[in-house]
């Protein structure tokens, strides 16, 4: 999975964001409940402290003894798991409640008020951990104390705690669910686009993309995206007519030139210093016209319209024979030039353009390489790939020309004198071939001496 | 031998007209495509040579419907649009040959020769040059009564030059006839090869065979300066 996926990604912020909403809405209502189930017993504490502080006030009346039965009558406070003491001024009590039906505290054992004649609530710790809340009224001198256990309180929250933490990762399971299937809807659209983009090459610049008819986001990215491939396909259109036109409006003064020049030196009875500067002219037309075609040819094989046929072809036997007539070029250096192949290897395309690539790689391997050096070519299948290589024991190329050495015009060496007439073009020409026919071309320096030209082409498909 | 040459533009037509007439031909000019379809009709021309962009009607509609009227009459386009449609639409409008410019007018020569020997079905099937000796059939050279032993490449550029003796023939007509359209980048492969040729056949012996043209190419006579 890809952690920086736009889904991942989404359903990642989905997932938190809704999880801390449910905790912070989970940590809301504990707390909230818990002042809320806290504030009404206190509530309800000093309201009954009220009444057993006016039964109090007739203590002086009625007697001790005769209060003490009303509050126990009326209150029943043990029945009502409350706390009641009224104590006299002077220390003991008048009044104790018994022990509470559910057993949550010992009123014998609740500590005597500390700050006579404060009136208001206070916590009490219990032995067993719990807390009772007491409220106190002073009454006549008298002492009235109310309580009751928190524990029951407690117990609530207690138990929407345990909903909480149940409930939270199966709302998080539920989130991220959902926000996967959410996701992968909306990103659906995304996926087909990427996947027509990916085919829409020079080649095809006439496709479009899918335009969901749903008006969104993404219809909208769709449509631009076509605007800008329309207006690409109407650049290119526009470049190739121009290259078209190009090529008629430099061929025809090529042509006069060249005619006329012929014309001087076939028939003219010239001076022989006129005849050399007429001949060394013509090389240059004919130099000139060289780069002129290869420039058209670049820019067909660009467009696609060189790709004439598709046919069968075995690279290895074609590198071979390639080798065997370039070989004298090689004899002339005393270069060695040898062709290991590893039987054969078939792949698809135009059996001329292909033959083109051994060509032009062999003559450049054969022209930067010193004499009695060496060239090694290699045909191979690797994975689904049929590989050609072509070694040289040359001067290599210098780390910081190897990235521009397929672009048109560029020379590694700028002393390279001109003899070796458009070479800036040979490996541009090869690998715009290896394109048109889906594959690749690569190069990178040998140790010691000398450089590795690589071309990658698709294998044919089993027949 | 009279040829027709149907071409809008002056200059070329000029050059071409000249070249031609030095080889003694005869040669008319028409200057646009109906002139020309209207000339060919009326005359008895051995040849056309056709532009494709021409004014009134097109190089390739001239020769759709020239070859309804006249189908054995040799057709040369002379063009400078030379994307494979363009050569393929034209050779099924009836086109013998296809010539893109900016090419060599010995190039043209070679080929209008080539056309008009066609019909003739002249052919010898032994070449001769002063004392060289080509058999065609078994390959084999001699050269004053001495056998030469030649690679088969060697003997193609050499029956090359030899069956189109004084013409000076240009390196890409050279690597297009011997070699293939691949190699069209490699023209120093010719010079390596001639030399290789001169070797055998001219340095053993007095006389120089294979010339030098410089600017132009390599042809194959008896004389430096046919």
């Amino acid at each position: 999975m890809n952690y920086r996926s736009l889904r991942f990604r989404l359903i990642g912020y989905f997932a938190a964001l809704l999880i801390a909403t449910t905790l912070a809405f989970g940590a809301f209502t504990y707390t909230g409940l818990k002042r809320f189930l806290e504030s009404t017993l206190e509530g309800a504490l000093a309201h009954r402290a009220g009444q057993v502080a006016a039964m109090a006030g007739n203590i002086p009346r009625e007697g001790e003894q005769a209060v003490a039965e009303e509050i126990e009558a009326r209150y029943a406070p043990a029945r009502n798991d409350r706390f009641v003491r009224v104590t006299r001024p002077d220390g003991p009590a008048i009044y104790l409640s018994n022990a509470p039906n559910d057993r949550s505290f010992d009123p014998a054992k609740i500590p005597p008020y500390r700050t006579p004649a404060a009136e208001g609530t206070r916590r009490e710790a219990l032995s067993d951990g719990s807390d009772i809340l007491i409220v106190s009224r002073n009454s006549n001198g008298f002492r009235v104390e109310v309580g009751a256990s928190l524990l029951p309180g407690e117990r609530v929250l207690h138990r929407l705690l345990i909903a909480l933490a149940a409930g939270l990762p199966v709302l998080a399971a539920l989130a991220i669910g959902g926000g996967i299937v959410l996701v992968k809807r909306a990103l659906q659209p995304v996926a087909e686009i990427t996947r027509t983009a990916q085919d829409i090459t020079l080649r095809h610049l006439d496709r479009r993309l899918p335009v969901l008819a749903s008006g969104d986001e993404i219809a909208n990215l769709s449509s631009a995206l076509n605007g800008m491939i329309a207006r690409l396909d109407d650049s290119f259109q526009h470049v190739a007519r121009f290259t078209a036109d190009a090529s008629h409006e430099l061929r025809t003064p090529l042509t006069i030139i060249r005619g006329e020049l012929e014309t001087l030196v076939f028939h003219g009875a010239l001076p022989e210093d006129l005849r050399v500067a007429l001949s060394s002219l013509l090389e240059e037309i004919e130099h000139l016209s060289r780069i002129v075609e290869r420039l058209f040819a670049l820019s067909r094989l660009d467009t696609g319209e060189a790709q004439s046929e598709r046919v069968r072809v075995d690279l290895a036997n074609l590198a071979e024979t390639t080798a065997e007539q370039m070989c004298l070029l090689a004899e002339e250096k005393h270069i060695e030039l040898i062709c290991a192949n590893e039987g054969q290897v078939e792949i698809e395309g135009d059996r001329a353009r292909l033959k083109q690539i051994v060509v032009n790689l062999l003559d450049n391997a054969i022209k930067y390489t010193p004499e009695h050096g060496r060239v090694e070519m290699t045909v191979k299948t690797r994975d689904q790939s049929a590989l050609l290589e072509v070694s040289d024991t040359g001067l290599g190329i210098p780390e910081t020309a190897l990235p521009h050495i397929f672009e048109r015009f560029f020379r590694a060496d700028d002393t390279h004198s001109r003899s070796t007439e458009g070479a800036g073009l040979g490996l541009s020409i090869v690998q715009s071939i290896c394109h048109a026919h889906g594959g690749s071309i690569s190069a990178a320096n040998r140790s010691p001496a000398g450089c590795l030209l690589t071309v990658e082409l698709p294998l044919a498909r089993k027949a | 031998m009279r040829i027709l040459l149907v071409e809008d533009e002056e200059k070329v037509a000029r050059f071409v007209a000249i070249g031609l007439k030095a080889e003694s031909f005869a040669v008319d000019i028409a200057r646009s495509g109906l002139d020309g379809f209207n000339m060919a009709e009326g005359s008895d021309y051995d040849l056309v040579i056709v532009d494709l962009m021409l004014p009134e009607l097109s190089g390739t509609e001239l020769i759709r419907r020239l070859r309804i009227k006249k189908p054995a009459l040799p057709i040369v386009v002379l063009t400078a649009r030379d994307a494979i449609a363009d050569k393929v639409l034209n050779f099924e409008a009836g086109a013998d040959d296809y010539l893109t410019k900016p090419f060599a007018f010995a190039e043209l020569l070679v080929r209008v020769k080539a056309l008009l020997r066609r019909g003739s079905g002249n052919r010898s099937n032994t070449l001769r040059i002063a004392d060289l000796e080509i058999d065609r059939i078994t390959h084999q050279v001699r050269r004053q009564d001495k056998p030469v032993k030649l690679t088969s490449k060697e003997y193609s550029l050499l029956e090359y030059l030899a069956s189109n003796p004084g013409r000076v023939l240009s390196r890409t007509m050279i690597i297009e006839h011997v070699w293939d359209e691949s190699f069209e980048s490699l023209t120093n492969i010719v010079d390596v090869y001639v030399r290789q040729l001169r070797a055998k056949i001219d340095e053993p012996f007095q006389q120089r065979l294979i010339h030098t043209m410089r600017g132009v190419g390599y042809y194959l006579s008896e004389v430096e300066n046919p």
